[in-house]
């Protein structure tokens, strides 16, 4: 939740940074905006609301909104350029409209955004020097990616699958070392988006992955004969929502038609038991499955991939929190046709998982283990040629809950890891 | 019962169907230590007809015209044994008995038995260290956001974070039946009431966490605390989506005009 001052700050970091990256796409002019200032206006009744709509809509005064005016009482920021300073001020005046000068000089301000930003890339640049063990932001995963594939040209690459609710891009991480349409397998964390331990888990196992490919005898024959496709955030506009307004969002930020709640669960909107008991029909539910199933993109581009893929012959999705390591069915009780050897398999995985540092988990089926759940990622793979899908909820099991400390990152992919392994083994193993 | 007493995931629940070694050198479990058993389930017309036959005894063996029982409704009782660390540290501290016993109507009734191998001497200190600290305070403390969104708790938060488990886990506890459970998500804020007399006065917002809906509750709870005493509170929880929804924030202040129901004393 932000505080009205703390916002104000957010909104103007946001403005700055946008303001900032379209000086680095345009040419290279450094000066633009010495001088400059943001006022902030507040109008005290509709009449003055109309005058600085009226303001802003004066060409030759380039005054540039950074908030709106809406309501009188409600500030609006208005960037003025040096040249026009004098006669806005004037202006408001007049009209005994009270403002007050938030940023004194705006080019000061880029100036030193600038210095931040190029210090912290310079810590950054090499891929693992990227602290694993703290939570990031959209844009600090989605620049590590990059470094990833930079620092490991041989075998990583960047692809996008499609577009979230709100045009961002759904990147997957390739892990190949040739071939063609090998055998793959998904992998996906942060469907969920307040689950962070997993987003964070992500990028701890991808980074993993390419350490250890050329160095690990087990993870380099697993990538001399299997791809592994890696979405690390699956919900990115969830994700940024948990970090610009509410940390425990869960669903897409999809519009709902005729309702004012807003998004789908990710994890209800899959075909397979679409709409049964175990998801809700109710927009406002934190299980609402959507319209109808794949109505979401971030769902949708998943099935575009995995099916003109044709090769996936493993699926893990990744969730937090209750310790569990899960296969089909969540939508009913009936026993999957492969029951026993996921079970096994699990068994094993998770059985390795507790050697690490004792964790312990339990497993099965999703009906049988956590809860009846319908329109699940797994449920889908599974009834799509998947065979060996399953689902992991991550630590802890409600002492903190979503909000894992930090602390706990890599102890938690750490144990994951040999779990992961396994599945991954034994797909290799067991082709079909 | 060494065998069953394999260590489970802290403090999760688990129904024990199995038969116990009826040369048990150890004292029963329970107050009634079953043989073999199977859930039965609460509908079904032999349970209920059972308790009648229960109650026919107690009510003729009674003799009285005053103190008779009639069946209000039939639960599902489930008899565990698992163990569990420090909520705040993390330590081992120890197994625990229960019987939980979910009925339709009412919240849950608890038996519950735990071992005793936390130093009672250093959690007394703590807790009046911490008591001593805020009765003394001139200045009210306020706090928001335990943990952070990196689950990260300041160490002088660490028993505020306390507080609002014990008194929250009242909430979490007449809010919970055998489908729908719950987990203190975060203390969203937390404003102490300075008071002149010998007790604690303090106001939380905090979120609970609801399994298997997914929803979160915003839960307003007025604390109490004398040391030594049971907690006195008084809560309301809403399923406002709009508070949580546009990032606005509501100044939690404004909700206090809205309590009145729901008081508890442990």
């Amino acid at each position: 939740m932000h505080s009205g001052p703390k916002a104000y700050q957010h909104l103007v970091n946001m403005k700055v940074l946008l303001v900032f990256t379209a000086l680095l796409v345009g040419t290279f002019s450094e000066q633009l905006f010495v001088g400059d200032q943001v006022l902030r206006a507040v109008a005290s009744d509709e009449e003055q609301i109309a005058l600085l709509r009226a303001l802003g809509e004066q060409v030759d005064l380039q005054i540039d909104f950074w908030r709106d005016p809406t309501k009188p009482g409600r500030p609006a920021d208005l960037r003025v350029p040096f040249s026009r300073l004098q006669a806005v001020k004037v202006f408001l005046e007049s009209h005994g409209i009270s403002y007050s000068i938030m940023i004194e000089d705006v080019q000061h301000l880029l100036d030193e955004e600038k210095r931040t930003m190029m210090l912290s890339r310079r810590m950054e640049r090499s891929a693992n020097k990227f602290n694993f063990a703290s939570y990031h932001t959209l844009e600090e995963i989605y620049d590590w990616m990059d470094t990833l594939v930079a620092d490991h040209p041989n075998l990583v690459s960047k692809i996008q699958i499609g577009e979230s609710y709100e045009k961002r891009p759904l990147y997957v991480l390739k892990f190949s070392t040739g071939g063609s349409n090998r055998p793959a397998v998904w992998l996906d964390t942060g469907i969920h988006s307040r689950e962070w331990v997993t987003q964070a888990t992500g990028v701890w196992t991808a980074n993993k992955l390419a350490e250890d490919y050329g160095h690990d005898p087990t993870v380099t024959s697993l990538l001399d004969t299997v791809d592994i496709f890696f979405e690390i955030v699956t919900n990115p506009d969830g994700y940024a929502f948990t970090h610009s307004s509410n940390r425990l969002w869960r669903k897409t930020r999809s519009i709902n038609a005729a309702s004012s709640c807003i998004g789908v669960d990710p994890n209800r909107n899959w075909d397979a038991g679409f709409g049964d008991t175990g998801s809700s029909s109710n927009p406002c539910s934190e299980t609402y499955h959507g319209p109808y199933a794949h109505s979401e993109s971030e769902v949708k581009s998943i099935v575009d991939f995995i099916q003109s893929h044709g090769n996936v012959k493993g699926l893990v999705s990744i969730h937090s929190y209750s310790q569990m390591l899960m296969f089909p069915y969540g939508y009913k009780r009936t026993p999957a046709p492969d029951h026993e050897e996921l079970n096994e398999l699990a068994k094993k995985a998770v059985n390795d998982l507790t050697a690490v540092y004792g964790t312990e988990y339990t497993y099965g089926s999703i009906a049988d283990t956590i809860y009846l759940a319908a329109g699940t990622t797994v449920d889908w793979a599974y009834e799509n040629g998947v065979k060996y899908s399953y689902t992991f909820e991550l630590r802890d099991t409600g002492r903190y809950g979503f909000l894992l400390p930090s602390s706990q990152i890599i102890p938690t992919a750490t144990e994951t890891w040999p779990a992961l392994l396994d599945i991954l083994v034994h797909i290799q193993q067991h082709p079909y | 019962m060494p065998g069953l007493g394999a260590a489970l995931p802290a403090a999760a629940l688990l129904l024990l169907l199995s038969s116990f070694p009826p040369a048990a050198a150890e004292q029963p479990l329970w107050p009634f230590a079953p043989g073999v058993m199977h859930a039965l389930n609460p509908s079904d017309r032999q349970a209920s007809k059972a308790a009648w036959v229960a109650l026919h005894y107690a009510n003729f063996k009674a003799a009285s015209p005053s103190l008779l029982r009639f069946i209000q409704g039939v639960g599902m009782k489930y008899y565990l044994h698992f163990t569990t660390d420090d909520y705040i540290n993390g330590e081992n501290a120890g197994s625990c008995l229960a019987t939980v016993l979910y009925l339709k109507r009412s919240p849950p009734e608890v038996n519950i038995k735990c071992a005793d191998i936390q130093d009672k001497k250093q959690i007394q200190e703590q807790d009046n260290r911490f008591y001593q600290y805020l009765q003394h305070r001139t200045k009210p403390i306020i706090a928001n956001d335990i943990p952070d969104s990196h689950g990260n708790i300041a160490h002088a938060h660490l028993p505020l974070w306390g507080l609002a488990v014990a008194g929250g886990s009242f909430i979490m506890l007449k809010k919970s039946t055998e489908n729908l459970g719950y987990f203190l998500a975060q203390v969203k804020a937390v404003k102490q009431q300075i008071r002149k007399n010998n007790a604690v006065e303090l106001e939380f917002m905090i979120l609970l966490h609801e399994t298997p809906t997914q929803k979160i509750y915003p839960c307003y709870m007025h604390l109490i605390w004398i040391l030594d005493h049971p907690l006195t509170l008084k809560y309301i929880c809403t399923s406002v989506n709009h508070w949580l929804e546009d990032g606005s924030g509501q100044d939690y202040g404004s909700a206090a005009g809205m309590f009145h129901e729901k008081e508890g004393n442990f």
